[in-house]
């Protein structure tokens, strides 16, 4: 942990923020690159090298390669047992975005899955603003 | 879900979790010491190879699973990384991090279970 954290843009809270947006975004055109190359070839596509003859995937590949500098930033800066719990408010927000874009059924039981993650993540949270506070 | 599958799902966590260790390692490294150190590129390599490995099977998933079926399982990797980064890294896990933690994966199982 460093003690002189940069703000404003270089905010790693910040940079949090936009990391979450960078998966969420990948995760579905990962999905809609797979789905439109699941046919391709029965022997190979269980390695999923199929998967790049979608120009849908090479675009989420760049965006993979721009979270993963982001998300090397925050973790020079925030703790991995805080940081990683917090990113995965994503697995929030990408079943939400398959229902919204992509059309795929949310069951009443995986509502009650994604209300859990909310609590335990606004739980997280509060040893996060603690750890704000002290830096 | 065969037990093919599974194996897959397994390794794609496994290669996962050790990549975001991998990371936050050479990312502690880079603070203390200079950016060309060696230690840190071959840890920043190591989980790039790693993370690289969990991609591509991450993908030959995506093709026959539902994206909102398949993607909570990574959540098991929350309990994981936590474990780990205490463990490893000696990063300090309070009780409130360990609870919250907890739940933020049981709403992930209870998610991919649906």
């Amino acid at each position: 942990m460093t003690t002189n954290r940069p703000s404003g843009f270089g905010n790693p809270w910040l940079q949090l923020g936009l990391n979450i947006i960078c998966v969420v975004l990948y995760e579905l055109l990962l999905k809609t690159g797979a789905r439109a190359t699941a046919d391709l070839s029965q022997t190979w596509s269980w390695t999923g090298i199929t998967g790049l003859a979608s120009p849908l995937i090479w675009l989420a590949i760049v965006v993979i390669i721009l979270d993963l500098m982001i998300w090397l930033y925050v973790l020079k800066y925030i703790p991995l047992s805080i940081a990683f719990p917090l990113s995965r408010v994503v697995d929030v927000l990408v079943p939400i975005s398959c229902w919204l874009i992509l059309k795929e059924e949310i069951s009443s039981l995986r509502w009650c899955g994604i209300a859990l993650v909310i609590i335990g993540l606004v739980i997280v949270a509060k040893p996060a603003a603690r750890l704000e506070e002290r830096l | 879900m065969t037990w093919w599958s599974f194996v897959l799902i397994l390794v794609w966590l496994i290669t996962f979790v050790a990549g975001q260790l991998f990371f936050k390692r050479a990312m502690e490294l880079s603070s203390t010491t200079s950016f060309r150190n060696r230690k840190m590129i071959a840890l920043l390599g190591t989980g790039v190879f790693s993370m690289t490995i969990s991609f591509l099977l991450n993908l030959g998933l995506l093709q026959r699973f539902d994206l909102s079926y398949l993607y909570p399982f990574q959540g098991l990797s929350i309990i994981m990384i936590s474990l780990l980064a205490a463990v490893i890294l000696k990063e300090k896990l309070t009780w409130r991090l360990t609870i919250g933690t907890l739940l933020i994966t049981a709403g992930v199982v209870l998610v991919s279970m649906s």
